[in-house]
């Protein structure tokens, strides 16, 4: 039990930029869209918040700011995306090549360094959490000392099933999804909402991102490493469903920090492990599209 | 007289204005590189000028253009052979890496057999990346999966095992690169502009550009592969096998991608190094986008692409800002290359009689 | 009498396809009537009322609601003028409940920002009730019968203080009795002093239910009707256009007639629905004989086609030719096999709109234009210019065909398949939005075919064509054989007779041989 306790405490820090990737897209999802962008929103919002931190001294405003470019960059996608009518997933692809362009250039530019930029100013994040969820038995450790992010994303996944189940906004997105001429044939526009659900992902990518290098007080090139896929694998396994997306997180948490702690243990070569999410998607995609032909077939 | 000239315009105007929103799309880049200079660069002017003229200057560096060029021609013709058929080719990144790892292996493994097993590593590799390929192709006739999707989640994982490969078992610890070991000598390709890369790998890349246009426009197989993608409820009412126009222009995507990434091996890098080929896959994609599927347009549109990088490059060398602005500048494009809207800006809505 | 709806000399065409869907149309309607615009398949009726519910627009013409013109440019403003549309393919979201549809956009809330469930409930059950509908609020759209969820659109007008109601085909999902539910609804509504406009093609029902019928054919408006002052006939004679008087000689039975596509018992089904697409049906088609498949659309002739074409698999039966067994085969093997085959759907079957006319030509037959392992243009050019100069079609080789008008397409895709039939040819709607002189170009090839020893299947909803030239006519409702008739029998019968076949009326019990 020794190691248990620190090992699932970890994965619950790893597990949030997750959650916080795939909420967001868990709105562009249900409204019809497929978002390949989380990769690159979360880069842009790990890049600019640390970097915002560091000129304005203040944690909160800097991961504001990094937040805001993020929603600016979502809303570019969702804009040539929906007003040019363009394929969106070349549209992600683009927003993730920009992305990583933007962040070498800007980091080169600022700092005269494209690889590890290490902010010596910026303070370790402060570790919150309240005793009530300490009493918690057995695993009430897991649940304290975690950063404010952490805490954050769980009333924005509470909130999220609010919005989507419980008010006429969330409604409509699912709709939008589900059949838009339902919408467009009563006189609302499905773009619209759409629209806002890019600019949710955007700021949900943008707080996830921040924690990856608020947490690390660092900026690493490629931080993101394949998280936004990751979040897409979330959103599937989760069943498309808020509740369903905290426990598919929280399983690749999981497994993150237990291959931390097996590192040397166990002899799979890292890039297999890297390569998983991908091979994981694929069977996930192959299975719905068997499924998928099934259910609609004329028998014969 | 007059009906033939009718016939001409009637051919002509629409081609230009289709090629209107492709012009427009090439000068917004070109203005995004100018935009990033003025920015990030303290001697903007003196970006811009090594950008746009760096690349033209002397024979190293328009030598070196016109060889980053040759992969994204293979590409660029892979990716369009497959969307004639109606399909998205995305894995080009695992295709060429793959395809070139292979070809490495094999022709190390067949040099007692020389030139012959030079061509055949090269068609192994290339058959290897096919089918990575294929695979999608495959998914989609039997279930249609997307073929978008899987190319591009296939080609990720195949990415990261090549990099196990070449870092691991294959590598070659007598060198300080991350690299297998290198081809026979005699399997390199002349080089045909010293002291630049440039290859006569060049030459294979147009030769491949004649050839699939002969096979697009003049073979009953090209045909039939066109009027799939064209209509494919039009091709199996005809009688065309619609499966087969799935996965094989898929297979022969992929196997376009592989040639590319095994000249790239035998006319450049002689050994396949860790991610050599890390963009040329997306390249070819934005090539084959930007070239509209047509053959003989994927030439003009692989050197713009490799112009955009030997400029950031030569910028980069000479100036002060960083080569990845040529990322920046791809991506603009990426963003507005598919972009209905953009694309028929130019063109007549047609008049009803 | 105070008009509800005044259209006048409405136009729009579809760019797409060049297709003028409503040309000079004037339509009006009156308060507290119910009004069937009738036509056949593409004489415009949807468009019109799309046009009057703001989902499409349109180049010319004028609209005037209650006495004032207005500019319909969104659902939104047509709901905002008391219009509403009830939808042929319904506009609903399946995992909703009924309430959930019914107030999409207006939403109650609680604190102006959740919804309030309950109250939406409370809301839509009081309109639900007002009405007598057997649904209630809170049910999930997908366990609903398809009837009650025709139910829940029409609330969903009704609650949005409709009082001019479009129905486009209502009827065409539903069973006996659920018609005459709906009916009755109808009724009751109109007493209310709401005006309805049922866009329909079914005779039976135009008299049934309305009080005058306005009749659209080709883009154009015939006229307008008091329902009792015209018969089923009539109607229909006018929805479907002039009898063409062709004198087309009918066949002298031959000796040397032998059955070359036959069909035994094929059964088509599809997943989900009770009622199989094709039920048991069985026919000859023999040799020298043109054999006409009639019924009103949607009784099946559809899925022959696309049975006879390949397009889908058969659950049970069997599909002989000339003996040899082809059932599911597959198109690509029934090609080779000698299938000639004219589609119903010219512009997205027939042809490839961007291909050129040549490409078009060749389709299928590429293999023959080879030569040293390339093809060759010049004679794939020289043989198409042949062909269009043959079936004197206007148009050159290279241009690409969506260019062409509907006509000049058809006579490409008659030119290529009777250049390649074998031995049997099946046509399927020929000459729809043909004008007269195409359509007796049609007929004459047709015929000329079936001199020539051909086994021809015509399968078309136009009844008048099938009495022109077919020599043996099988009747189909709700994909199973209800009569058979050699051309001449069905000559001296009414068209009203054959008519109460193709509306399930009558039967002929037993399927003769």
């Amino acid at each position: 039990m020794q190691f248990t306790i620190p090992i699932l405490h970890s994965a619950v820090t790893i597990m949030t930029p997750l959650l916080l990737a795939s909420m967001g897209g868990l709105f562009t999802e249900l409204s019809g869209m497929l978002n390949i962008a989380l990769e690159g929103l979360l880069l842009m919002g790990a890049f600019c918040s640390i970097i915002f931190t560091h000129y304005t001294g203040s944690m909160v405003v800097g991961t504001v700011l990094g937040i805001g470019a993020t929603m600016l960059l979502s809303a570019i996608l969702a804009s040539v995306t929906l007003n040019l009518k363009s394929n969106v997933f070349i549209t992600g692809l683009a927003t993730n090549l920009f992305a990583s362009g933007l962040t070498v250039v800007l980091s080169f530019a600022l700092f005269a360094n494209k690889g590890v930029v290490v902010f010596d100013d910026i303070p370790s994040l402060p570790l919150l959490g309240t005793q009530a969820l300490a009493r918690i038995p057995i695993f009430g450790d897991i649940f304290i000392g975690h950063s404010a992010f952490v805490y954050l994303s769980w009333i924005l996944l509470a909130l999220s099933y609010f919005v989507l189940y419980r008010t006429p906004f969330g409604f409509r997105i699912r709709a939008t999804g589900l059949h838009p001429e339902a919408l467009s044939t009563l006189g609302m526009r499905p773009d619209r909402y759409r629209f806002a659900s890019f600019l949710i992902s955007g700021f949900t990518c943008g707080l996830g991102g921040a924690l990856l290098t608020l947490n690390l007080g660092a900026f690493v090139p490629n931080i993101t490493a394949g998280k936004g896929w990751i979040a897409l694998v979330v959103i599937f396994l989760g069943n498309k469903k808020p509740f369903g997306l905290l426990i598919a997180a929280f399983i690749f948490g999981l497994a993150d920090a237990f291959s931390n702690y097996a590192q040397g243990a166990l002899n799979i070569p890292s890039d297999f492990i890297l390569a998983i999410p991908y091979v994981f998607t694929l069977l996930a995609m192959v299975g719905s599209s068997i499924y998928a032909k099934k259910k609609g077939a004329i028998e014969s | 007289m007059l009906e033939n000239r009718n016939q001409t315009n009637r051919k002509l105007l629409p081609s230009l204005r289709s090629s209107g929103g492709i012009l427009l799309i090439v000068l917004i880049a070109l203005c995004g590189v100018l935009v990033l200079s003025l920015l990030l660069s303290k001697t903007p002017a003196r970006t811009l000028r090594y950008f746009f003229l760096g690349p033209l200057q002397n024979t190293y560096y328009f030598g070196n253009m016109l060889n980053s060029a040759t992969p994204l021609i293979f590409g660029g013709l892979g990716v369009s052979l497959a969307m004639r058929s109606g399909n998205f080719n995305l894995g080009g990144e695992g295709q060429i890496y793959g395809g070139a790892l292979v070809t490495t292996l094999f022709a190390i493994y067949l040099a007692p057999l020389g030139v012959l097993g030079a061509i055949m590593a090269l068609f192994i590799g290339a058959s290897f990346a096919g089918a990575l390929a294929g695979l999608s192709g495959f998914l989609r006739m039997k279930w249609n999966t997307s073929e978008l999707i899987t190319s591009f989640l296939i080609s990720n994982a195949v990415v990261l095992v090549m990099n196990y490969l070449i870092s691991g078992p294959f590598m070659d610890p007598s060198t300080s690169l991350i690299a297998t070991r290198k081809i026979p000598d005699s399997f390199r390709l002349s080089a045909l502009l010293p002291p630049s890369s440039l290859s006569t790998a060049l030459f294979f890349a147009l030769v491949a550009v004649v050839a699939v246009h002969a096979y697009l426009y003049k073979t009953k197989s090209g045909y039939e592969l066109r009027m799939t993608g064209l209509n494919s409820r039009f091709a199996k009412y005809g009688g065309i096998n619609t499966r087969k126009f799935i996965v094989l222009p898929m297979f022969l995507s992929g196997f376009l991608y592989g040639l590319g990434g095994g000249f790239a091996i035998y006319g450049t890098y002689f050994s396949a190094i860790k991610e050599f080929s890390a963009g040329m896959g997306w390249n070819g994609l934005a090539v084959a986008l930007i070239a509209k599927s047509k053959p003989s347009a994927v030439i003009p549109a692989a050197l713009f692409f490799a112009y955009i990088e030997a400029g950031a490059r030569s910028a980069m060398l000479h100036s002060d800002v960083t080569f990845e602005i040529a990322a920046i500048v791809q991506s603009i494009v990426f963003f507005l290359i598919s972009s209905e809207v953009l694309l028929t800006l130019f063109e007549k809505k047609r008049r009803n009689p | 009498m105070e008009l509800a709806v005044e259209m006048r000399n409405i136009s729009k065409t579809y760019v797409e396809n060049n297709l003028r869907a409503n040309d000079g149309v004037d339509f009006l309607v009156r308060k507290g009537e119910i009004l069937c615009l009738a036509g056949e398949n593409g004489a415009g009726k949807t468009t019109l009322m799309k046009v009057l519910y703001g989902l499409e627009g349109h180049e010319e013409g004028t609209i005037s609601i209650h006495g004032s013109q207005e500019s319909i440019s969104s659902p939104l403003v047509a709901n905002r003028l008391g219009i509403g549309m009830v939808h042929q393919h319904f506009m609903l979201v399946e995992d909703f409940t009924v309430a959930q549809n019914v107030l999409m956009g207006i939403e109650p809330r609680k604190y102006g920002l959740t919804y309030d469930m309950k109250k939406a409930v409370a809301l839509v059950n009081e309109v639900i009730g007002r009405h007598n509908f057997s649904i209630e609020a809170g049910m999930v759209v997908r366990n609903l019968t398809v009837g009650q969820k025709q139910q829940v659109e029409i609330i969903k007008m009704l609650y949005r203080d409709v009082d001019i109601l479009i129905l486009d085909e209502p009827t065409a999902v539903l069973t006996e009795q659920e018609i005459e539910g709906l009916f009755s609804t109808l009724r009751q509504l109109a007493k209310r002093g709401k005006s309805l406009i049922l866009i329909t093609h079914k005779l039976q029902e135009i008299k049934a239910i309305s009080d005058r019928v306005s009749v659209m054919r080709q883009g154009k408006m015939l006229g307008t009707y008091e329902t009792h002052e015209v018969t089923e006939r009539q109607i229909s004679a006018l929805m479907m256009g002039k009898s063409i008087s062709l004198s087309i000689e009918h066949r002298i039975k031959r000796a040397d007639s032998r059955p070359v596509i036959e069909g035994r018992k094929i059964t088509v089904l599809r997943q989900g629905q009770q009622r199989p697409l094709l039920n048991a049906l069985s026919f000859t088609a023999y040799s020298g004989e043109i054999l006409g498949f009639a019924g009103v659309s949607g009784n099946g002739l559809g899925v022959l086609e696309a049975v006879l074409g390949g397009f889908i698999p058969i659950f049970d039966g069997k599909v002989l030719h000339n003996g040899a067994d082809i059932t599911n085969i597959g198109t690509a093997l029934l090609r080779k096999q000698g299938l000639a085959y004219v589609p119903s759907d010219r512009l997205q079957i027939g042809s490839s709109l961007k291909a050129s006319v040549q490409e078009n030509i060749i389709v299928g037959e590429s293999a023959s234009f080879r030569k040293n392992g390339f093809l060759d243009q010049k004679r794939v050019t020289k043989h198409t210019n042949a062909l269009l100069e043959r079936y004197s079609a206007k148009a050159t080789a290279q241009m690409p065909i969506g260019t062409l008008s509907g006509g000049t397409i058809q006579k490409v895709i008659l030119a290529r398949e009777i250049e390649r039939y074998q031995d049997y040819i099946v046509f399927s709607e020929p000459t729809w939005g043909l004008d007269i002189a195409s359509s007796q170009f049609v007929y004459e090839q047709i015929a000329a075919l079936r001199d020539k020893g051909a086994a021809v299947i015509l399968i078309s909803s136009n009844l008048d064509e099938i009495l022109t030239i077919a020599d043996r006519i099988v009747v189909l409702y709700r994909g199973t054989r209800v009569a058979s008739f050699s051309g001449d029998e069905a000559r001296n019968l009414s068209k009203e007779e054959i008519g109460e076949y193709m509306l399930g009326i009558k039967s002929q019990g037993a399927p003769r041989a």
